[in-house]
């Protein structure tokens, strides 16, 4: 390998990670334009900026996984082969994905030794494997059960697993892209504390996240990306989440308020749900929804939370409960279009999954909930689907020049408001949104809540579902607090808090635990 | 709602323009060049076959010859066309070939003493009925289409052997004949058939309100589903519409021969599957077009006419259409290797 001494003061210890002057394209277009980075030895480093400033580029320039166009990776001063694995990881540097990429039907042992199986003759020596798996585990205190399936493992463990096998490896780097999205509470908590035990066992993290509180409570340093250049790294000590958020969007952020009517409640709700069981998941749940509010579905992963808006929107056939619909009780839905037939329309969660055809444009994928709005005689019309989504989709703040772009090349913000957008086209009485803000950025966010607002303003009746506990409290009137698939409560007024709703939730979960 | 803003691509505009009308992002520049190496990598491989055919003999691209070879290659072309409906659902249908054969059979069994009008009905009636019997069984028991269709050949096959007992049926009646070896001005009727097929059934997928929900539920069925499409109903009804191509490529290869036995063309399977997959269409479901199957069709087709005209041994036909379809499918998932590798 090349060594070189990197850059730098003569007499300070070179940097775990550090990488100069890193420019990358993608067919012409700048992703990174001259990025210097600086990771110092055993700090935990928090790197925030828009989707799309470039943080995911520059993480995967750093593993190895993309070569750098222009400029060097050095680990503790020495240079980089650009865009070799192998050689990052033989320098210690290690990534824990997104999406974690398991075999879902192979053990964790076998996992976290993928490729590197130990071996006892011809056999894989199982034992040895568990036992390495735990020794490892233990040193940052994850508990995993090595024999147990990955696809068993809860989402937070399948992310641990990655790191176990960064460590097993040597890895005195790990970079952590949003190893927090998707993860509810618990999930949470566990994960940061892995973190801390990282962090006093002199891991050097990057840690990319869209959550700034958890920047702000883990990081020692953090940096702002914007447009594929560094805007700024300072101590976590010298900036304000407003002055994140600033440097983030160039500009400065005010955080919606949702304007709450005042408007008397109504003798007679929109919806009125009694007992409503989906098998597994649900368990008598009753509410009610009431004419132009917001009702918030908090809860911990697997409270079901989902399962609830599924089963409002015909898409768990085993539902069942008693359904009001404006006082009329109605049969309940067993299909998508039978919901949709008495106005509940759904905006399902992970847009990419169960959201979007990628494959088709915005405007197709805004018409599929109405084709006989942009067809005539069993054909479709180009220019009668255009003006039709552009008819939904421009109130939304989406371009309407993007409407023909295929939906896998727009922005999750742009993507998340096709599928909000495309329960509009047939004028919904209730509007059931399941994650409406997952991995979006700040803006997008920002543009989401605004559109809720106004919806609700014009009298539709939203369920708004959300990890995001801040947010739920933020956007809802009321607040449904669901627990192992029972309701645990509901929230008003005053009551209406991120601490009511935990606290709500774990009672459930020392009751279970205790049991 | 607001007026619809002005500045929306005009209609007829490609999907390209429409990427450039945007800010061209990386992944639109990305996407443009895929799209047009998977879009003309397979017209630019047809058109240097023709010139190398043609080349060595002019008789290949002479009006006789074309209107020859799709006439000759008409059923093979009208079950490409229904297959594309199954492969952009995101199935397979494997039995396509023994539903043409049965459908084959049937028709000149019947026209061998009835009037051809009943034999056709009877023989189109059947191919749809398979068809049906194909949707059943992948949309209510949920069997993978791959493993159902193969099983639903079998059992066809069988049917056909059993009924011709090996004894093929011969027909002689002008009025069966006419349909396969007839023209109108040196167009023949099977070539006129087929091109009608391909147009009719282009336009359906491409304009029509069903195309469109056919691309929707290959691409993502559980978005589809939860969108709120029948999403069983219309995969189950691609089946039925290849059942009813095999019963008119049947038709049209009974009438053609005059004569239908057992195992009337044992190549037509892997022809028809390799029509579609060879002009772009995905085995993955939600990508795919009606002109790129008549492009496979007309690739296919060509290597087959070529070999007889340029006098090769046939033996080594199969051999040429399988390194095609390999090194087709091969440049394919390397530039869409290519495109994953570009996304941030």
């Amino acid at each position: 390998m090349n060594r070189r001494e990197a850059a730098g003061a003569p007499d300070s210890p070179p940097a775990a990670v550090r990488a100069v002057g890193i420019v990358k394209s993608f067919a012409g277009v700048q992703a990174l334009r001259g990025v210097d980075l600086e990771l110092a030895e055993g700090e935990l480093h928090g790197l925030v900026g828009e989707n799309g400033a470039g943080k995911s580029t520059l993480a995967k320039i750093i593993s190895g996984a993309y070569a750098a166009d222009e400029g060097t990776v050095y680990a503790r001063g020495t240079e980089l082969a650009s865009g070799n694995p192998h050689a990052h990881a033989d320098a210690g540097i290690a990534m824990v994905y997104q999406e974690p990429k398991l075999v879902p039907e192979l053990t964790a042992a076998e996992n976290v030794f993928l490729g590197k199986t130990i071996r006892r003759g011809p056999f894989v020596a199982r034992r040895e494997m568990a036992r390495r798996l735990r020794d490892v585990a233990a040193t940052v205190g994850i508990d995993v059960d090595p024999e147990a399936k990955a696809a068993d493992l809860s989402l937070a463990k399948q992310r641990m697993l990655d790191v176990i096998r960064g460590l097993d490896s040597g890895a005195q780097v790990l970079i952590m892209d949003e190893p927090s999205a998707a993860l509810g509470p618990v999930e949470r908590g566990s994960l940061y504390r892995t973190i801390e035990r990282l962090r006093s066992a002199h891991v050097t993290i990057l840690f990319i996240s869209h959550d700034l509180d958890e920047v702000f409570r883990l990081c020692d340093r953090i940096t702002v990306m914007r447009e594929g250049s560094i805007v700024a790294t300072r101590p976590t000590a010298d900036w304000t989440k407003n002055a994140l958020v600033e440097a983030m969007l160039g500009r400065e952020f005010v955080v919606p308020k949702r304007h709450r009517t005042d408007a008397p409640v109504e003798a007679s709700p929109i919806l009125r749900v009694e007992g409503l069981t989906v098998p597994g998941a649900l368990e008598r749940v009753d509410f009610e929804l009431r004419s132009g509010e917001v009702l918030g579905i908090a809860g911990l992963i697997g409270s079901g939370r989902s399962t609830l808006l599924r089963a409002l929107a015909g898409a768990e056939p085993k539902a069942s409960g008693l359904l009001l619909l404006e006082g009329r009780e109605i049969a309940w839905p067993s299909t998508v279009r039978a919901a949709l037939r008495h106005g509940i329309a759904f905006a399902p969660e992970d847009r990419r999954r169960y959201g979007l055809v990628l494959g088709l444009s915005g405007a197709s994928n805004v018409a599929l909930t109405n084709p006989a709005a942009v067809s005539k005689a069993l054909l479709l019309q180009g220019r009668k689907l255009v003006e039709y989504a552009a008819g939904v989709m421009t109130p939304l703040g989406f371009d309407s020049r993007r409407l023909k772009v295929e939906a896998a090349f727009l922005s999750g913000g742009n993507q998340q408001k096709l599928v909000v957008g495309r329960t509009l086209g047939r004028q919904p009485k209730i509007l059931l949104l399941d994650e409406p803000t997952a991995g979006i950025d700040i803006g997008a966010k920002a543009d989401m809540f605004t559109i809720i607002d106004r919806l609700a303003s014009d009298g539709l009746s939203v369920l708004f579902a959300s990890s995001e506990l801040e947010e739920v409290v933020e956007v809802s009137d009321r607040i449904l607090v669901l627990g192992r698939g029972r309701s645990l409560g509901l929230l008003e007024g005053e009551s209406c808090t991120v601490r009511t709703i935990l606290e709500l939730a774990f009672g459930v979960e020392r009751e279970a635990d205790a049991a | 709602m607001s007026e619809p803003s002005l500045d929306v691509a005009p209609e007829g505009t490609r999907r390209w323009d429409a990427l450039r009308a945007v800010r061209p992002g990386a992944a639109a520049l990305r996407s443009y060049g895929i799209e047009l190496v998977r879009t003309y990598g397979i017209v630019v491989a047809f058109a240097i076959l023709v010139a190398a055919v043609a080349s060595q003999n002019s008789v290949f691209v002479s009006r006789d010859n074309l209107l020859n070879i799709s006439s000759q290659w008409a059923p093979a072309g009208v079950m490409a066309a229904g297959l594309t409906f199954v492969l952009i659902a995101g199935g397979i249908d494997l039995s396509i070939a023994a539903n043409f054969n049965l459908c084959a059979v049937l028709a000149a069994a019947i026209g061998q003493h009835n009037d051809p009008g009943i034999a056709f009905l009877a023989a189109l009636g059947l191919g749809t009925g398979i068809g049906l019997v194909n949707a059943l069984i992948v949309t209510i028991t949920g069997i993978d289409s791959f493993i159902a269709t193969l099983g639903v050949s079998f059992a066809l096959a069988s049917i056909s052997q059993i009924l011709t007992g090996n004894v093929p049926y011969y027909v002689d009646r002008e009025d069966f004949l006419s349909l396969g070896a007839g023209s109108w001005h040196t167009i023949p009727y099977a070539g006129m058939v087929m091109f009608g097929t391909f147009i009719l059934l282009g336009i359906v997928l491409a304009r029509g309100v069903y195309g469109q929900k056919i691309y929707a539920i290959g691409g993502n069925r559980e978005a589809s589903r939860l969108a709120g499409l029948r999403v069983q109903t219309l995969y189950g009804s691609t089946f039925v519409l290849t059942g009813f191509c095999c019963g008119l490529g049947g038709i049209l290869s009974a009438s053609q021969l005059g004569t239908a036995q057992y195992n009337i063309d044992p190549g037509i399977l892997f022809d028809v599957v390799t029509m579609v997959v060879l002009g772009g269409t995905s085995l993955l479901g939600g990508y795919g077009a009606m002109w790129r199957t008549a492009i496979g069709w007309a690739f296919i087709a060509s290597i087959g006419n070529a070999f007889n005209i340029l006098n090769v041994n046939s033996s080594y036909q199969n051999l040429v259409k399988g390194l095609v379809l390999i090194g087709a499918l091969a440049i394919d998932v390397y530039v869409r290797r290519l495109a994953r590798a570009g996304k941030t």
